[in-house]
This record gives C-alpha cells, sequence and structure tokens, in this order.
C-alpha cells in the first residue's frame, strides 16, 4: 500500500504541474522574437509595447471590471435579502422557492444567454452595457446565495435575538450584529460573483450591443480569426498575474469556501 | 385593527423584501425569458414592421426547419459523445487527485492544494483555451515532444479532430469535477477505513466497500456538473475543432448569431429547448441508473 501511496503523490503533483503547463508556454512565448512555438530565438518586448498601445484591450478591460462590480453589487444585495429570508422566516412554499433560486446553477448558459436575448428583443429593449449586467445578475444571485445561505445556516440566531432583547429594532440587530457575523459569508460570494461575472463570455456575447467588448468577447475575437496573434501572448502574463492577487485575496478572506 | 394583524402585515411586508424583491428578478430575467423563447420557437411571435405581435396560433415550423439542417443528428450525437467522454476523462483524472489530497494528504497542506488546482481556473477561459490550441498546433509542443520520444515521426494535426476537442474540453471542466469530489472525500472519516482494516479487509476491498460507495454522491454532482453543460459547449469545438466537430452548441450559435434574422432565431430557440429536454431526460436516466447500483451493492 506504501507503494499506491507513492504512486497517487508523484500523479497528484504531476498533475498540479499539467494544469499549469499551457499558460506557461504561452507566457514564456510571448517574449520569443520568432513567430516559432517550439524554439525560443530570442528575447523581445515588442508585443508588450504591442499590448500596451492598443487601446482595445483596455477599453474592453476596464468594461469587464465595471460591469463585474456593478454586477456583484446587485446580486450580492439581492442574495442577502433572499438568504436573510429563507432562514429567518417560515412560510409556505419555501422549499419550492430555495430550489427555483438554484435553477440558473444548472442551467446551461448558453440557453440561458438566447432565452435572455430573445426576451429583452421581443420587449423592444435595446441591447446596452445594461442588457449585460441584467443577464450576468440572473446567474449571480445563485451563486452568492449559495455561499451566503451556507454562512447564514451555521450562524446562531441568538445573538441576533439577544440584541432585540438588549433593546435594538430589527434593521438595528441586523446592521450591527448580523451583518458582521456573514461578512466572510459575504467576501467570498462577492469575489465569486465578480469573477464569475468578469470570466463570462457566452451572455455577455448574447446581449451586448454591436461593437461593446469585455476581455473575454476580445480575446474570442482575436482567437477565432484562426491565427495566433502574439499580443494574447502577452495579454496572458497580465491575465495571470490578475488571477494570483484573485489567488492571494480568495485565500486571505475566503477559507473553506470552493464555488 | 388589532395588534396582531398588524404583525401579520409587517411580516409579509419582510416577506415581501426579503423574497420577494430577489424572486421577481428572477421571475422577470429569467424565468419569464424561458417561457417566451418557448413561445418564440412555436412560432407565436411575429415581426411586424420593427414590433413583435404575439400570434396564439402554435407551429412546429422551425423544429422540422431544425431536422431538415444537414448533419443535426450527427451533430447531436457528437455533443452526447464530447459531453460523456468529457465526464468520464475528468472523472478518471481527478477521483485519484481529490483521494490523495482529501484522504492521504496532511490536513495543513489540503488548502494550498486546493488553491494550486483552483488559480488556473481564475485565468479567463477563453485565454485557456487559446493557450491549448497553442501547445496543439501542429508545431506547437506537444508534437515536438511526441516526435522527441519518438512516438511519431510526422506531426500530427491535432487541431480540427475530436481528439483536439475531447482534450481541451477535460482541461477545461476538470475543476468542476475536482470540487465536489474534494467536498466528499475530504469529510470521508479514516477510522471508517481504520475498521475495516482491524475486521481484515484489505485496502482494495476497504476502497471498494466503503471509499467509493461514499463518495457517490460527490461523483454524482460532478458528473452532472461537467455533463449538462458540456453538451452544450460551442466556444471549444469552435476555437479549437472545424468543420468536422459541429455540435448542438455550434448550431445553437451559428442560427443565433450567424443566420440572425426571424427564422434564425426561431430555429436557434428550437435547438435549445431540444438541448434541454435531452438534458433533463439523460440527467434522469443517469441517476436512475447510479442510484440503482448503490441499491445493488
Amino acid at each position: 500500500m506504501k507503494l499506491v501511496d507513492k504512486l497517487l503523490k508523484i500523479y497528484t503533483f504531476g498533475i498540479l504541474g499539467l494544469i499549469y503547463v499551457p499558460i506557461v508556454v504561452l507566457i514564456v512565448f510571448s517574449f520569443n522574437e520568432s513567430k516559432s512555438k517550439v524554439v525560443f530565438t530570442g528575447f523581445t518586448l515588442e508585443n508588450y509595447y504591442r499590448l500596451v498601445g492598443n487601446f482595445r484591450v483596455w477599453e474592453s478591460f476596464y468594461n469587464s471590471i465595471w460591469i463585474g462590480v456593478v454586477v456583484t453589487v446587485v446580486s450580492v444585495l439581492l442574495a442577502i435579502l433572499m438568504a436573510y429570508g429563507i432562514t429567518r422566516y417560515e412560510f409556505r412554499g419555501k422549499t419550492i422557492i430555495d430550489s427555483l433560486v438554484l435553477v440558473p446553477i444548472i442551467i446551461p448558459e448558453i440557453v440561458e444567454a438566447l432565452t435572455l436575448l430573445v426576451f429583452l428583443v421581443i420587449l423592444g429593449i435595446d441591447l446596452s452595457p445594461y442588457t449585460i449586467i441584467i443577464g450576468h445578475v440572473a446567474f449571480d444571485v445563485s451563486f452568492a446565495y449559495v455561499v451566503i445561505k451556507a454562512r447564514m445556516v451555521g450562524y446562531d440566531p441568538q445573538y441576533e435575538e439577544a440584541a432585540r432583547t438588549l433593546g435594538a429594532d430589527e434593521l438595528r440587530a441586523f446592521t450591527k450584529v448580523t451583518l458582521p457575523i456573514l461578512a466572510p459569508g459575504i467576501i467570498a460570494a462577492s469575489l465569486i460573483a465578480f469573477l464569475e461575472s468578469y470570466d463570462d463570455f457566452i451572455k455577455t456575447f448574447f446581449t451586448r450591443p454591436a461593437g461593446f467588448m469585455t476581455l473575454p468577447v476580445y480575446i474570442w475575437n482575436m482567437a477565432s480569426r484562426r491565427g495566433f496573434p502574439l499580443d494574447l501572448n502577452a495579454l496572458a502574463t497580465f491575465v495571470v498575474a490578475l488571477a494570483l492577487i484573485f489567488a492571494y485575496i480568495r485565500n486571505r478572506v475566503g477559507k473553506g469556501v470552493y464555488l | 385593527m388589532s395588534i396582531i394583524d398588524i404583525i401579520r402585515r409587517g411580516k409579509k411586508l419582510k416577506l415581501f423584501i426579503f423574497i420577494g424583491i430577489p424572486m421577481i428578478y428572477l421571475l422577470i430575467f429569467f424565468f419569464i425569458p424561458f417561457l417566451i423563447a418557448f413561445l418564440y420557437s412555436l412560432g407565436m411571435f411575429k415581426q411586424v414592421v420593427y414590433q413583435y405581435v404575439f400570434v396564439p396560433e402554435p407551429s412546429l415550423e422551425y423544429y422540422s426547419g431544425l431536422m431538415k439542417f444537414p448533419g443535426i443528428f450527427k451533430s447531436i450525437q457528437r455533443s452526447f459523445y464530447y459531453a460523456s467522454l468529457t465526464t468520464l476523462g475528468t472523472f478518471l483524472i481527478s477521483y485519484p487527485l481529490t483521494y490523495y489530497i482529501g484522504v492521504k494528504l496532511e490536513e495543513k497542506y489540503r488548502d494550498l492544494a486546493v488553491l494550486i488546482i483552483f488559480t488556473p481556473f481564475w485565468i479567463n477561459f477563453l485565454l485557456r483555451v487559446y493557450a491549448m490550441r497553442f501547445i496543439l498546433h501542429e508545431a506547437g509542443m506537444i508534437n515536438l515532444i511526441l516526435r522527441l520520444i519518438g512516438i511519431i515521426s510526422e506531426p500530427i494535426k491535432f487541431l480540427g479532430t475530436d481528439t483536439a476537442v475531447i482534450i481541451v474540453m477535460i482541461y477545461s471542466y476538470l475543476i468542476f469535477m475536482v470540487l465536489p469530489l474534494y467536498g466528499v472525500l475530504e469529510k470521508l472519516d479514516v477510522e471508517l477505513l481504520e475498521a475495516a482494516a482491524t475486521l481484515g479487509a484489505t485496502p482494495f476491498k476497504a476502497f471498494i466497500k466503503i471509499t467509493l460507495p461514499l463518495s457517490l454522491p460527490g461523483i454524482l454532482a460532478g458528473s452532472l456538473l461537467v455533463f449538462i453543460p458540456a453538451v452544450g459547449e460551442f466556444v471549444i469545438p469552435e476555437l479549437v475543432g472545424g468543420p468536422n466537430t459541429t455540435t448542438l452548441g455550434t448550431i445553437i450559435y451559428s442560427f443565433f448569431l450567424r443566420v440572425r434574422g426571424v427564422t434564425g432565431w426561431g430555429i436557434g430557440s428550437a435547438a435549445a429547448l431540444i438541448y434541454i429536454v435531452l438534458i433533463l431526460v439523460a440527467s434522469y436516466v443517469y441517476m436512475k441508473f447510479v442510484g440503482g447500483e448503490v441499491r445493488l451493492g
């Protein structure tokens, strides 16, 4: 059995390394002078100069960020309301509502995206950055809800009752007692909600106005031209740096929440 | 008005704020669009100048249009083929991995290991697919390595083939299998295995009789999380596949965003509805099948 354990260990480390290989290769060859994908012919920063000077990339990146922030705020607020209502009140149809909120997680995104597009067009609503936000919130509420509710279920309502006994009204008890206890869950939910929106391609692609780009849409436009634009390799370095920052924050604040 | 009435009304108002507002949002922007798209696929919205009017005469015109689309059945079959192999592949790769991390690895290193698996999945999905295309290319890293170790003499053309699509899909969906599996394996009570050993079970038998059945909920959740979206995947077949890798997803995508127009959207909506129905049936059969196995064991 010792041998099996050893093999398992080697295997695990192997896979952990392998999942990084494609990205590392992409980054290494962003510094390559020639267009070769296997031979490193010489060091250059040319792709980076091109990337920095590329206005479209930064515009798309900016769009991804602000849309992500708005989506996160709205969906986390809705999720807090929902999680609080479900865990604190008894009412008819509670289990049905609890499972309805989870439906957006299960439904394939391409279907969500096209149904929303059909809906918007039939109502005569013009596509805009706000239609993208509407779409993202619809799935992010569910993700944020799962995380916040998990935190809510594990917390003893007696603290809140104690605050009420000591004279706080419900709102005050909520903001002074419940919210601080929920904070780690809210932060974890915000991170997940932001990442889901920031990385979303399909729903954005269907509900965006013509010419409007987020970072994933920009990457799609570059990559679907069949070539290998080395700017994308340079962009990978930037995006990986961001991912490492996210990973760091996530490790500091959201331990134990994997979604 | 009695005091009880006021309290009741207060509760109703609170319920409306807490439950009502989020549910109304989901109702308007998630559930009603489904209904509208369903009616649309039945041809019940007609375009008059710039407006859509509701015509209460359902027809199956778009569904038959979809069925007449060349290669449609082959594409649906291919979607399920890709999704099944992706589910199987992600399972075979992540089970030993999560077993090691969740059961064998010292507890203090577990969070770190999960973080290491997680981090690449915070890099934009499309960029990861592009990275895979970069190394799968004829003049790319994988071909170079295969040639250096002497497995092949001529470069293999991966891009445009089923193999490329399946490899990239397994790579991209891995995390959705890892997380639920890790969730159950990390909670596995090691004392159960020790008890089995004390009672004379070989480690292999203990694994078959204890670990595997206990990880079944994770396996079930993981396979559904991978399989359901994998059937409709269109980004990966578009970026690393070719003319021979059309799937249900690429068909929906091209009817919606390339063909466009009322007909394009009608047929696209019909394809999406068929996708949902097929997925529901497949998941139901799968859960019956796996559930049945548990009872036998």
